[in-house]
């Protein structure tokens, strides 16, 4: 069969892609240990924890000034909270509305779905233009915040369609026609059911705002969140400090997602305990 | 149905399902609004002041509003916007085609190759996550990858294949097509995976039981449905290509100006008006593009 030759090669293919995904990160995380003489290329002087140091600020007189992160990322961070409360919400509501079919539908869809597709720095100009003119100072907290959720909420929006379209609804319509209060019955029956998919929604939503970087560069005023700081430096000489914050901030990342893995595996494990309890009764 | 009694003026004849749609209409027009509201002030507002700023005059420090074809003029005169628009559409070409090149055998390999559900899913999470690492420092990582003194100028020096160091790999167009054909090709790896995972396999058995050879089945089973991923992820890869200049900005050396760039550098000048002009032009191609991606594939049935 030709699957014989053809499965290994392909399997070859895949290991090669993902060691060009890989490659650079794998690069930078290298060189992220050089010694404090050393540049952002090879060969690695000495290793040394250098440039960790320098970052936090823990390192005495250096020759390269400092990242300027502290202020930024405080900044990052609650954008990107506001942004997720609120994306989670318009999500959730809309999908909501899109489980009955009703005229219309097809327009308001593209008209969300739009959102994650025009590019930020033409929304991003829009804005800036807009409140110009409308003589609204720009900034993360008004300005840029407003552009990350219409970034943000096309994508809650879809994840919480996909969890509505595998609910099965009469467990709803059971709860109301027992004499619940609709309030109640999403509360205690529609919530529960749709949790997962919510974390899931935060998760895209906080993600994404957290990294947006064209939506904000003309929009954040004189306060730079993150990404910008960082964008800030690539015009000058880069150091390896910017490898070690790269190195830094995936490891950040990486303990939100373990944290959204925690959260998930609770509530199954809880889930799957009163599916028990129900069993045996 | 009785559709045509909602027109008659006895509206103590509408039934109780009718009753129950209208009832179902309204409360999900209200679910919407908050967010279609949302998205046309801060989508649609925006977007249509960009088209109206392209009309007006710009004095060198700022613009106002008198209604004015100046800036098209200036901008569909000059050889440097037009250079910009076709720079623009080369990389989104030569990058979308790379993706699609770069992905598809992977997605082929992951969808229909790998039986075993847990490393199939093992090797989804593996391409996605890359992503959890800022946008912006997966694009400054190509640096230390292709500089003269980068790991690929040293593995091949070392290994003797080459003794100068390569130049033409970073600061160039090169670098810029190589960055983005990594950072967006998981774009196209996800849906044709889907798609071909989707693919009943007992289609592809009988195929091969009455005799068809790998490249017949997949001209004629794997290719024909697949293609609504590839048209899924062409959209999103186009979508993003063109709207970029992050990493036109840090791995070309200003060499590769796309019309992003542009437009931040007229930002930069405050040529809002200039900004805008180039925006719009943007906006067309990008409109262009995803118009003729979704006469080929239905986007709302495919998610």
């Amino acid at each position: 069969m030709e699957s014989r030759i053809l499965r290994p090669t392909l399997g070859l293919y895949a290991a090669a892609f993902l060691l060009f995904l890989y490659g650079p990160m794998i690069v930078l995380t290298i060189l992220s240990f050089q010694g404090p003489e050393g540049g952002p290329q090879f060969p690695v002087q000495d290793w040394s924890l250098y440039w960790y140091k320098q970052l936090l600020g823990l390192s005495e007189a250096s020759r390269v000034a400092q990242l300027p992160v502290g202020d930024s990322l405080l900044r990052s961070i609650t954008l990107a909270f506001m942004t997720t409360v609120v994306s989670t919400v318009l999500g959730v509501m809309s999908a909501e509305a899109f489980r009955t079919r009703f005229k219309g539908s097809g327009p308001a869809f593209y008209l969300i779905i739009l959102g994650m597709m025009v590019p930020g720095v033409l929304v991003g100009l829009g804005m800036a233009l807009l409140s110009s003119t409308l003589g609204i100072s720009r900034a993360w907290w008004g300005t840029s915040f407003v552009l990350h959720v219409v970034y943000t909420y096309p994508f809650a929006f879809l994840v919480m369609l996909a969890i509505f379209n595998r609910f099965d609804r009469t467990v709803e319509e059971a709860a109301l026609s027992l004499g619940v209060s609709p309030a109640q019955t999403f509360r205690r029956v529609t919530f529960p059911i749709i949790f997962p998919g919510v974390l899931s929604a935060m998760l895209f939503s906080f993600t994404l705002s957290y990294d947006e970087f064209a939506r904000t560069l003309f929009t954040a005023g004189r306060d730079l969140t993150l990404p910008l700081a960082i964008y800030g430096t690539f015009s000058v000489e880069i150091h390896p400090n910017i490898f070690a914050f790269g190195v830094l901030t995936t490891l950040f990342s990486f303990t939100l997602l373990v944290i959204y893995g925690l959260l998930m595996k609770r509530f199954t494990n809880r889930a799957a305990r009163f599916a028990g309890q129900e069993d045996n009764g | 149905m009785t559709a045509l009694s909602t027109d008659s003026p006895m509206p103590t004849e509408t039934s109780p399902a009718q009753l129950r749609e209208r009832k179902d209409r309204r409360r999900a027009w209200l679910l919407l609004s908050p967010g279609l509201l949302w998205m046309a002030l801060f989508m649609v507002l925006p977007m249509c002041m960009v088209v109206y700023v392209s009309f007006w005059t710009q004095t060198t420090f700022s613009v106002n509003s008198t209604l004015t074809t100046a800036s098209w003029e200036r901008f569909l005169g000059s050889a440097t916007y037009l250079h910009a628009i076709g720079t623009t559409l080369r990389v989104w070409a030569i990058v979308l085609a790379a993706t699609l090149i770069v992905g598809y055998p992977v997605a082929l390999y992951i969808g229909l190759f790998v039986r075993n559900k847990t490393l199939q899913t093992a090797l989804l999470v593996a391409c996605v996550i890359p992503f959890w690492t800022s946008f912006l420092i997966r694009v400054i990582a190509w640096r230390p990858m292709l500089g003269t003194e980068g790991a690929i100028n040293t593995i091949l020096m070392k290994l003797g294949l080459i003794h100068e160091p390569l130049t033409f790999l970073l600061f160039s167009e090169f670098s810029v097509l190589v960055g983005m054909t990594q950072i967006y090709c998981v774009f196209m790896v996800g849906p044709v995976t889907f798609m071909i995972g989707r693919i009943d396999p007992s289609v592809i058995e009988a195929a091969r039981d009455l005799g068809a050879s790998f490249g017949t089945i997949f001209r004629r089973i794997i290719l024909p449905l697949s293609l609504p991923g590839v048209m899924v992820g062409a959209i999103f890869v186009s979508v993003m290509v063109l709207g970029e200049f992050a990493t036109a900005a840090s791995l070309s050396g200003r060499k590769v100006n796309l019309l992003g760039n542009i437009i931040v550098s007229q930002v930069g000048s405050l040529k809002w008006a200039f900004a805008a002009v180039a925006g719009v032009v943007l906006t067309l191609i990008i409109t262009a593009v995803i118009a003729l991606a979704l006469r080929i594939v239905d986007l709302r049935k495919e998610m």
